[in-house]
């Protein structure tokens, strides 16, 4: 396959190898960020893949996330079931979710489908926050299982969980199936007239979308040990999320990851300013959206193309 | 006696979501744009009209000018810094230029959010009433500036209208937001036009934001929030119709104030929302929407 | 030659809202034929073709593909039962190749699949080298020429074999050696033994095509036969060109003389790479009323929305002593060059009155006034209607607002597009009477375009044809009647 002997694999490879080999050279405090920052990665690929593919603008990713974090969370700490079990429950309901906010989806447009997902969102937040006996509400519950108490381990772990989804999502961008999503957001008449059945292809993209948030979120709670609303469901979550995506390049997967692990770097990187570090990560964001429209990575990939 | 309390703290409420509203469907009408800053817009009004009227000394009155002022600064800043420019990039596809406006305003809300924050404060702050005093209506003991402010919300809108429908700017704004293309071969320069907009939308915004501080007390944190009402009362509305903004705002504040005071203060945004997805999923043009 | 039918079209029926697309339109397409759709603006030609791809859903009627009724069908079935169709504005996905496009077209509607099969690879190849795009596989759609793009919509449309192939408005945008090309493309797909229907606003290309031609007018089937027969056809060239063109002797008041008013030279116009206009020479003359006649699609619009400066340009464009490049497309208007699109861009939801008073907002009161009595002299329905909301007019009344409201502008030239477009002959009468009026009564002078012959020719001092974004003919109206009477269609 040409893919395996481009320059972008190289690259992704050499950047995987570096990071596998981290945890000897550098403090416990870096890669606990790194580790976020890593889940964060597979959070921003799953909202690129819906938006970049399938052209549907997802403003509240977290409402996929929180179900599949809290369903994990909630079945660990009421039913004690192992953590594999959890994550696979979390992912179904996030699947679950998914399918719902495609429903809507497939009949709105623009500012009306972003407005389903906000409000999807508040919903849940509103949910936890009622339901605060099983779900621990604003303060947020613990888990007694994590996967690991060493930070190398639990490092290890996102960095694995990262590049197997990475792998994934990548793969199926750019695969028949990925063409055929892509034809379906871009033209949807088109995709029709050449015999795709658009509202199919989109479900299923929702459903795969839905699939890795809710698996990162779940993940995310055994590796932190606690679940809140602050963490999982905050529209700012989301928000974030997005400029991750819109950073690193729309439709380029991989972009998203990287503006993820950006973002979150960025912002540990800033914190001696106290808040301003936000202003900061927000200013750069717009900065980019103002001059580098088509993301960081998406810019350099596409720089050869027009020359 | 509680349902007289809940009708008229309802309708101050209501009233001063109607303001936010309106200046929030004038702006998408006209320009085309959902402004997720919307909520910064009316913070700074609040924080700059505290700081005015209270450590400079200038008294209510006059920092609450100020304040309004400030708002229609920065109304022209988001218009002049993040809009306009997306607008006109050449390296944005057309049918991407939506999203990146709404990510960019959301950005600049945020930006707007924690400057202020770093810059003043990110407690509560409360501009001093306007009047002071208590009255009574029908038994209910409420404060004058309560009044006040619904009636200078109302005003406020009043005089909206009057600009709209009476001058030819105002009409010429119409004319744009039904079919720019249509004020453009009359000789109306949009560019013109889009400036007056974004203009009236910061006083608006700035009233609401001052006022709001004078009722309730605003905070840095409040601006997500206030975004959001914003937009669902628009989206209710439909988006475009100011008439349906101003019905919408009131279903809204009446609903929120009615839960608040009969269910649990904490459920208040609770029915709003589920009137909002029903809204979305069975006439997603709002009450009066014609987009 | 033409064999099995293979698609019927039965008492086809479609509205938008109150708007009738089309009533009552059968015909059946053969395999082995190249059937040509033509008719004006708005006569529900591309609808026909939405309708039998299941883009969009007929009211009432039946579609049948071999026997099997397909109307309900959603549009990817259908594609897959064997229709296709070329869109009149190409749709590729930029971020692909050219032989990734075809590719997709090959593609199964699976969700499983993820890797393409070897023989697709080959068979895209194939497909896009049988349509001249051999040398281009790699390259992405936005580096290609116009007509390369037209040549890849081809190819997806005949990549999966298909029986019947739509082509929406094939020559728009060619130059004529591409279409000559193109035209050849499409006879073999018709050798090929497939169903071709084409709808196309040049009638001579059409024509020189097809074996088989369909007039339509206002949604319904006016005339049908070999294309000749077609072309003679007296209610065909009543709607194309109004009847009869006859020869009329103009009284012009010394205007061989008048000052240049608004001068055009090598005029050109791009969108995006399809060439509109095609170095345009033009002239008119103060107190002129010039006409430009010319088929849908010709480039009228295009030229006049370059003249308000509502487009990008190349050549220059005069107006007096300015040359209008400089100027923002409301000071043009403002400057006294009133635009009365064929679209008319009325404010539907204001009343009469308030779109007229927008139309004078730049006069005093005083002079506002007076000038709305004017025009509600001209136009006495207005001043009848004047309190209701636009968009409960007729299409008539509607044009007349707008005219009205561009004539509250105080224009020097008045440039008018497609007047008469989709009004009943008895409205014509009064908007002739009208513009009669104007001459007499101010000093302006008119631009107008028109595909309606018989309309603009009395009006006209002088006659420019254009054709395809080219002047192709320039006169006066008489030696017009004498030449062009055969020729024009």
């Amino acid at each position: 396959m040409a893919f395996l002997r481009s320059r972008l694999f190289w690259i992704a490879a050499a950047v995987v190898v570096v990071a596998a080999l981290l945890p000897f050279w550098v403090s416990i405090y870096l890669l606990s960020v790194l580790t976020a920052a890593y889940y964060f990665g597979v959070f921003a690929m799953a909202w690129d893949l819906l938006f970049g593919f399938a052209g549907e603008v997802n403003f509240g990713p977290t409402f996929l996330i929180g179900l599949g974090a809290y369903t994990a969370a909630i079945l660990n700490s009421t039913a004690g079931l192992p953590i594999p079990v959890c994550v696979v429950a979390g992912a179904l309901a996030a699947v679950a979710g998914g399918i719902l906010l495609a429903v809507p989806a497939l009949r709105l447009r623009g500012p009306y489908f972003g407005l389903v997902t906000l409000v999807a969102v508040l919903l849940l937040q509103n949910f936890v926050v009622i339901f605060a006996s099983v779900t621990g509400g604003e303060i947020g519950m613990t888990v007694p299982d994590v996967l690991s108490i060493d930070a190398s381990v639990n490092y290890w772990y996102a960095l694995a969980f990262l590049v197997v989804c990475a792998a994934l999502l990548f793969g199926l961008s750019r695969s028949a199936v990925g063409l055929i999503l892509q034809a379906s957001g871009q033209d949807a008449v088109e995709a029709a007239a050449l015999g795709f059945n658009v509202t199919k292809h989109k479900v299923a993209a929702f459903c795969v979308s839905a699939l890795f948030s809710g698996t990162a979120g779940a993940m995310l709670i055994f590796y932190m040990g606690t679940a809140s609303v602050d963490t999982v469901v905050d529209i700012a979550i989301g928000v974030q999320i997005i400029i991750a995506a819109v950073l690193g390049g729309r439709r380029t997967i991989l972009g998203a990851a990287f503006g993820a692990v950006f973002l979150i770097v960025a912002n540990e990187f800033l914190r001696p300013l106290g808040q301003l570090n936000t202003f900061v990560v927000a200013a750069i964001a717009l900065a980019v959206i103002l001059f580098f429209p088509e993301g960081l990575l998406g810019y350099a990939l596409h720089r050869g193309e027009r020359e | 006696m509680r349902a007289i309390q809940i009708l008229v703290d309802g309708f101050a409420i209501s009233s001063l979501y109607s303001l936010a509203a309106v200046g929030f469907t004038l702006i998408f009408g006209v320009s085309g744009v959902l402004n997720l800053a919307h909520g910064g817009i009316m913070v700074v009004a609040a924080l700059v009209g505290w700081l005015a009227a209270g450590e400079l000394g200038l008294g209510t009155y006059a920092g609450t000018l100020v304040g309004v002022l400030a708002g229609l600064a920065t109304a022209y800043a988001t218009y002049l810094v993040v809009v306009r420019p997306i607008k006109r990039s050449r390296a944005i596809r057309p049918e991407e230029t939506e999203i990146f406006v709404l990510t960019g305003t959301l950005l600049w809300g945020i930006m707007i959010q924690v400057g202020m924050a770093y810059l003043f404060t990110d407690n509560p702050v409360t501009i001093r009433p306007l009047i002071s005093g208590v009255v009574s209506i029908f038994g209910v003991r409420t404060p004058a500036n309560e009044i006040l402010i619904a009636v200078l919300a109302w005003a406020v809108i009043g005089l909206l209208w009057l600009l709209v429908n009476r001058t030819r700017t105002g009409k010429a704004l119409l004319g744009a937001s039904m079919n720019p293309r249509g004020v453009t071969l009359l000789g109306y320069e949009l560019t013109q036009l889009y400036l007056v907009a974004w203009g009236i939308y910061g006083v608006l915004a700035g009233i609401a934001g001052v006022l709001l501080a004078s009722f309730l007390g605003v905070s840095t944190t409040n601006a997500g929030q206030l975004t959001a009402s914003a937009f669902s009362i628009v989206v209710l509305g439909g988006l475009g119709s100011v008439s349906g903004s101003l019905i919408a705002a009131y279903v809204v504040g009446y609903l929120e104030t009615a839960t608040a005071y009969l269910i649990a203060p904490t459920l208040r945004p609770i029915p709003s929302l589920i009137l909002l997805v029903l809204v979305v999923y069975v006439r997603p043009q709002g009450f009066l929407g014609r987009r | 030659m033409s064999g099995a039918v293979r698609l019927q079209v039965g008492e086809l029926a479609k509205r938008f809202g109150g708007v009738v697309a089309v009533k009552n339109m059968s015909f059946d397409l053969k395999a082995g034929e190249i059937v040509g759709l033509i008719g004006p603006n708005g006569s529900g030609k591309s609808t026909v073709m939405s309708l039998i791809m299941g883009i969009a859903r007929a009211n009432s009627g039946t579609i049948k593909l071999d026997g099997v009724d397909i109307s309900g069908w959603p549009a990817h079935r259908i594609a897959r039962s064997g229709v296709s169709i070329v869109f009149q504005h190409s749709r590729p996905l930029q971020r692909q190749t050219v032989l990734e496009n075809v590719k997709l077209a090959l593609l199964p509607d699976s969700l499983l699949r993820l890797a393409t099969e070897a023989s697709v690879g080959e068979r895209a190849r194939e497909i896009a080298e049988r349509v001249g795009l051999g040398g281009v596989l790699h390259r992405h759609p936005w580096t290609l020429p116009f007509a390369d793009l037209r040549r890849m919509e081809l190819a997806k449309a005949v990549a999966r074999d298909p029986k019947v192939v739509l082509i929406d408005e094939p020559f728009a945008g060619l130059t004529p050696t591409e279409i000559k090309v193109f035209s050849d493309l499409i006879r073999t797909l018709r050798d090929e033994g497939r169903a071709v229907l084409l709808v196309d606003h040049s009638v001579k290309s059409v024509v020189a095509l097809a074996d088989r031609v369909i007039a339509m007018y206002l949604g319904e089937r006016i005339a049908e036969g070999s294309a000749d027969e077609v072309m003679q056809n007296e209610t065909v060239r009543r709607v194309y060109i109004g009847g009869k063109i006859e020869a009329v002797e103009r009284k012009s008041a010394g205007a061989g003389q008048a000052p240049t008013l608004l001068q055009l030279d090598a005029v050109e116009v791009f969108y995006g790479k399809a060439k509109a206009l095609d170095r345009v020479d033009l002239r008119v003359r103060q107190d002129e009323f010039v006409s430009i006649v010319g088929l849908n699609g010709a480039g009228k619009t295009t030229l006049f929305n370059a003249i308000s400066g509502l487009v990008p340009y190349r050549g220059a464009i005069r107006f007096g002593e300015r040359d209008l490049r400089s100027q923002t497309a409301a000071s043009i208007a403002r400057g006294g060059v009133v635009h009365c699109p064929e679209t008319r861009e009325l404010f539907v939801h204001m009343s009469v009155r308030e779109n007229l008073d927008l139309g004078g907002g730049h006069l005093s009161k005083s002079e506002r006034q007076r000038q709305l009595d004017w025009v509600f002299d001209l136009f006495p329905i207005l001043e009848q209607r004047q309190a209701q909301a636009a968009r409960t007019l007729s299409g008539g009344e509607q044009q007349m607002l707008a005219l009205g409201r561009a004539l509250m502008m105080q224009p020097k030239l008045l440039i008018l597009d497609e007047p008469t477009l989709g009004l009943a002959p008895v409205i014509l009468g009064q908007l002739s009477k009208a513009i009669e009026r104007l001459r007499q009564e101010r000093s302006l002078t008119l631009l107008l375009a028109e595909q309606n012959v018989t309309f603009a020719l009395p009006h006209s001092d002088r006659v420019y044809v254009l054709d395809h974004g080219r002047i192709t003919w320039q006169g006066d109206p008489v030696r017009f009647a004498e030449e062009m009477s055969t020729g024009y269609l």
